[in-house]
Formats: C-alpha cells, structure tokens, sequence
C-alpha cells in the first residue's frame, strides 16, 4: 500500500500559536508504522538557507528506530542538506531536528555518514580506516584490528585490510565507507547516493548487502538516491522531495515481502506497481495532489 | 624495474654527460677563452687539487663541513618553525591575520637586500649567515604549510567528526596528513633555495664555506676553482633533493594515486 500525502501539517505563521506536538498524532494516524514504532529522527518545521536562499522552510518528518527512509527528489532539491542538518554539519535556521529526543548540536559518532565520494582516509590502510572510530575512543590495537576484521569481513573485504584505498576498484572504497560507519555502532546511518558511481551488479549486491547488514544490526538508515528502483528496494518507506522549501514532499509506504535483500523483489507487482507510481510522481511534480499552500 | 623506469634513469645520466660533452667540445674548439669557460678537465684538476691542499690554507672538508653546518641549522629550524606557523595559519584565522601584513611585507624582499640590515643587528658572524638562510627557509615552509593545511577536503573532515574524532585527532589524523604533500615539496624548494642563499649569506665576510671559496676565486680570475666550488654546491644540492624526493616518496605514498 502506498500512502500518499504531504507532510507541510503547521503552516510557518501558526508557530506561536501551535505547540510542536501537533503534528505528530496526524503523521502517525495516517501511516501506520511497520518498524518499532520509537521515531528517533524528528525533524520539526525545520527550515534552513544558504544567505538568504531558502533551502528547507517548514519540513517536519519522523524517522523510527530500525527503519530505512529513501530520499528521492530532484537535485539541488536540498536532500544533501537534510542528511547534513541530521549529521550535525549544518546548524538549521528554524525548527528543531532531534535525533533520539536530544536537538542535534554537532556531528557525533552515534550518526554516521556513508558519503557519495566515500572520502577515506588515503594515508590510512583498509583496516586502519574501518577502525578509525575506535582510534578516536582510544581503544587499543587489538581491538581495532578485531573490530576491523569483523567489520571487513561482513562488507567482504576481508582479505584487503592492509590494501590502501588507491589500491581499490571504486565498489570496495564504498565498502570501505560502509565498514568505517558501521564499526562505529551508529544508531542512525545516513548514506549519500553512495551506490552512484557504481555499475548496476556492483550496486545491486550492495543494496542487498546494506538490507542484510541492517538486519543484523537494527540500525536506522537515511539513504538519498537518484534511482527510483533502488529507493523502493532499500526503503522500508520512500520520501520523494518535490519542493523542500515548502516543506512538501511525499511519502510512500513499501509494502514488499520478507526477506527485504530478496533480489527477487525488483520483480514483484507491488515493486513494479509503486515504480510506476512514483514515476509519474517524478515526471509530473506538478499535479494537485501533491500541492500545498498554493493560492 | 620497469621499462619506463629503465629509460628515465638511462635519460637522466646522459642528459648531463650529453652537457660535459658539449662543455668538452665548446672548450676545445677554443670557441670560448678559459678564463669565461675552462675545460672540464682543467675544473676536475682544481677539484683534485682543492681535495688534495685545500683552499686558502683551510681544508676543502671544513669549507663543505662549515657550509653543511649553516645550511642544516637553518634549514632543520626554518622548516620546523615554518611548518609550524603555516599549520596553525591554515587552521586559526585569527592568527592567520596576526601573520598576514607582516609575512607579506617581508616575502617580496629578496634575500640579499636583508644583508646589510642584518650586518647592523646580527655582525658578520654566523648567525647573520644562519638567519639570512633561515629566513629563506621559514617563509617559503610557511606558505606550503598553509596551503596543505587547507587542502583536506570538506568530506574528510566531517566523517572524522562523525566518527568522534575531536580536534586534535582531526588534525593528527585528517589536516596533518593531508597537509604533507605540500610541506614535502616545500622541503624540496626550500632545500634549493637555502643552498642559492647560502652563497650569498658567505658574502657576509669569513674565510671559511663553499660559498667564500667560489667567491673568493672569482675576484681573483681563478675560474678553474670558481666551477669546482659550483659542481660541488650542484652535487649537494643534487644529492640532498634526492633524499628529500626518497623520503617523500615514503611518507605521502598516496600522492597522485587518488582516484
Ligand atoms: N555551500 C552552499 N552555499 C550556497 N548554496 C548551497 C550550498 N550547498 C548547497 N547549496 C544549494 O542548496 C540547494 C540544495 O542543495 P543540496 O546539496 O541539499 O541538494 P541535493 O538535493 O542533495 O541535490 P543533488 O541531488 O544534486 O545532490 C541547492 O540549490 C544548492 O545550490
Ligand atoms: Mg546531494
């Protein structure tokens, strides 16, 4: 079942009038959750801008415990900026952006960030870079290197761990990205088009990897991406962004049967059926239906 | 080794022979009088005679030990310091305005024209010599550093943050490393330059230094012994890049493999 609708629930100049908790009850009515239930990521009327631009006005969601959340829209639509305000790099101009029921203040290890040019540490090995996080809690050596070789091995990059990064095919150094966030035990993984650049075998036995490891570890993604098939394969819910600086967008429930990192699932009606759907979403952004505070 | 290797190394030791030979016939052809221009072997006979009585009653080693010492004091504290300063330069604003006006003032005044300022502070001792090198290599080190510590890339420092590293290990880790492509060739640029202000810097008077045999010779038309003292100036200056070159090549092994 798709659920349709957008999530602009407090027009701006009603703020001083209407606490937050307004527009909780409504989200959660009309969506019934399939994951814990707990929303972890809250953002509330966030807004935010480059100077004067606008980038975010008014952009309210939640996203539960062990939950994944595709981000589709189109670019410069301000996805990167949502990942960044959850990262804690971006501060917002307005609103609030929790992340466990605490506001956001700054980057944090309990959040982490799989980005789309990987950007690994060169000068550091495979496994130095997977361990990385542990170097910075001062955690000893062996450790380090367990935690590496545990984390190498279940993106399958075991054998490579003394491998510099220039020494990797470009699937690898997204691989490495993936171990580095999660050796860090992340409650939150936010995940940047990282798939992008790869070609469609590599991409697609990633995102099955990525379902299965979410699985193993319950961890909450936010996963931008450009491909509508990778956003229904990997979300458990889809977040087409159409204006984010009206805070519209609108969200797709993805009802696909277990296991998730089936790649069978690409083929079933319900993946091809929603596909379409978002689809002329995408092409026809404009339709009523989708609108909001227009005159 | 590689093919490629083979030939770089093959073109590189001809190159200068194909100059000694061309030297060698220039010289023979007597197209050029030997007191511009002396022949090789005139300039190896001097060479050997220096190594053999020295020069003005001081032993070519301690001319080469006295110029090594000016060179490697300034050259170790210069780069150190420089390195230093262009570090917290790149990274502290602040700072980088306390530095700003008066690094730019001094950068443009070529070394020479610091002589007679700092005959009048310093004397004509060693330490003139040592700081007019220093200063050299300090400034040329500062601006490197302050390039490289600018260069880590946005992405690198956040996931480092994301990762729980707080400043000083985002430094250690991110900003130092990725600054050390550009301290290295600064140590390159700066090693050449400290051996071109070392000649000058023994203009400060002395009786002792590669740079005082080279000049001392030349006011006295002993051209012969003028190119010894430059071959073995080149030689240290060849031999020293070298190193730095090897070294670099180990520390920043990732340099220009990037995808
Ligand atoms: N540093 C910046 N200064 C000013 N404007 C910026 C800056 N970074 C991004 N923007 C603007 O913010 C808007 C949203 O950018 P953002 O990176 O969030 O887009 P996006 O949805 O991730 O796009 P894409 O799919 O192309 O990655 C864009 O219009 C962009 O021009
Ligand atoms: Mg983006």
């Amino acid at each position: 079942m798709a659920a349709q609708r957008h999530l602009q629930l407090v027009p701006r100049s009603d703020d001083a009038q209407q606490p937050a908790a307004v527009d909780a009850p409504e989200v959660t009515a009309s969506a019934p959750r399939t994951r814990s239930g707990r929303a972890i990521l809250k953002f509330d009327r966030v807004g935010f801008a480059y100077g004067s631009r606008t980038i975010l006005d008014n952009v309210s969601f939640e996203v539960e415990q062990g939950e994944i959340v595709s981000l589709l829209g189109p670019s410069g639509c301000g996805k990167t900026t949502i990942l960044n305000l959850i990262a804690g790099f971006l501060m917002p101009t307005g609103g609030f952006c929790l992340a466990g029921g605490r506001e956001i203040v700054g980057p944090g290890p309990d959040r982490g960030v799989v980005f789309q040019s990987a950007a690994l540490f060169d000068w550091m090995t495979v496994a130095e870079n997977i361990a990385f996080s542990l170097r910075c809690a001062h955690k000893g050596r062996r450790e380090r290197d367990a935690i590496a070789k545990e984390m190498g091995a279940l993106v399958g990059l075991g054998d490579r761990l003394d491998a510099y990064p220039y020494e990797l095919s470009g699937g690898m150094r997204q691989r490495v990205g993936l171990a580095r966030v999660l050796a860090a035990k992340p409650t939150v993984m936010l995940m940047d088009e990282p798939f992008s650049a790869l070609d469609v075998q590599t991409r697609e036995a990633l995102q099955e990897e990525l379902l299965r490891i979410q699985q193993h570890t319950g961890a909450t993604i936010v996963f931008i991406t450009h491909s509508i098939d990778e956003a229904i394969f990997l979300g458990h819910r889809v977040f087409l962004a159409s204006s984010l600086a009206t805070g519209t967008f609108e969200e797709f429930t993805v009802a696909l049967p277990q296991p998730r990192d089936d790649p069978e699932n690409r083929l079933h009606p319900e993946f091809i059926r929603l596909r379409e759907i978002i689809y002329r979403r995408m092409r026809n952004p404009g339709a009523p239906a989708s609108r909001t505070g227009a005159p | 080794m590689s093919r490629e290797k083979r030939a770089y190394l093959i073109v590189a030791v001809l190159s200068p022979l194909a100059v000694l030979a061309l030297w060698t016939f220039v010289t023979h052809q007597k197209a050029v009088a030997a007191i511009i221009l002396p022949p090789p072997e005139a300039v190896f006979a001097s060479l050997i005679d220096m190594l053999q009585r020295g020069y003005s009653g001081v032993a070519l080693s301690t001319h080469i030990g006295a110029s090594l010492t000016r060179v490697s004091v300034a050259f170790v504290l210069g780069s150190i310091l420089g390195t230093i300063v262009g570090l917290i330069r790149g990274r502290v604003p602040l700072l980088d305005a306390v530095f700003l006006v008066p690094s730019e003032v001094i950068r443009p005044i070529p070394p020479l024209g610091l002589i007679p300022l700092f005959i009048l502070w310093f004397g004509i001792g060693e330490l003139s010599k040592i700081l007019l090198i220093f200063v050299s290599v300090f400034l040329i080190m500062m601006v490197s550093a302050h390039a490289g510590a600018q260069s880590a890339t946005v992405d690198t420092l956040r996931a480092a943050r994301s990762m729980g590293a707080n400043s000083v290990q985002t430094f250690r880790f991110v900003i130092l490393p990725s600054a050390l492509p550009q301290i290295m060739t600064g140590l390159r640029v700066a090693m050449g330059t400290a051996l071109t202000i070392l000649v000058a810097s023994e203009l400060l008077g002395g009786d002792r230094g590669l740079g005082f045999v080279i000049l001392d010779a030349s006011s006295f038309f002993r051209t012969t012994y003028v190119f010894a003292g430059i071959i073995i100036i080149g030689a240290i200056g060849l031999a020293s890049d070298r190193l730095i070159a090897l070294v670099e090549r180990k520390v920043v092994h990732w340099r220009g493999k990037q995808h």
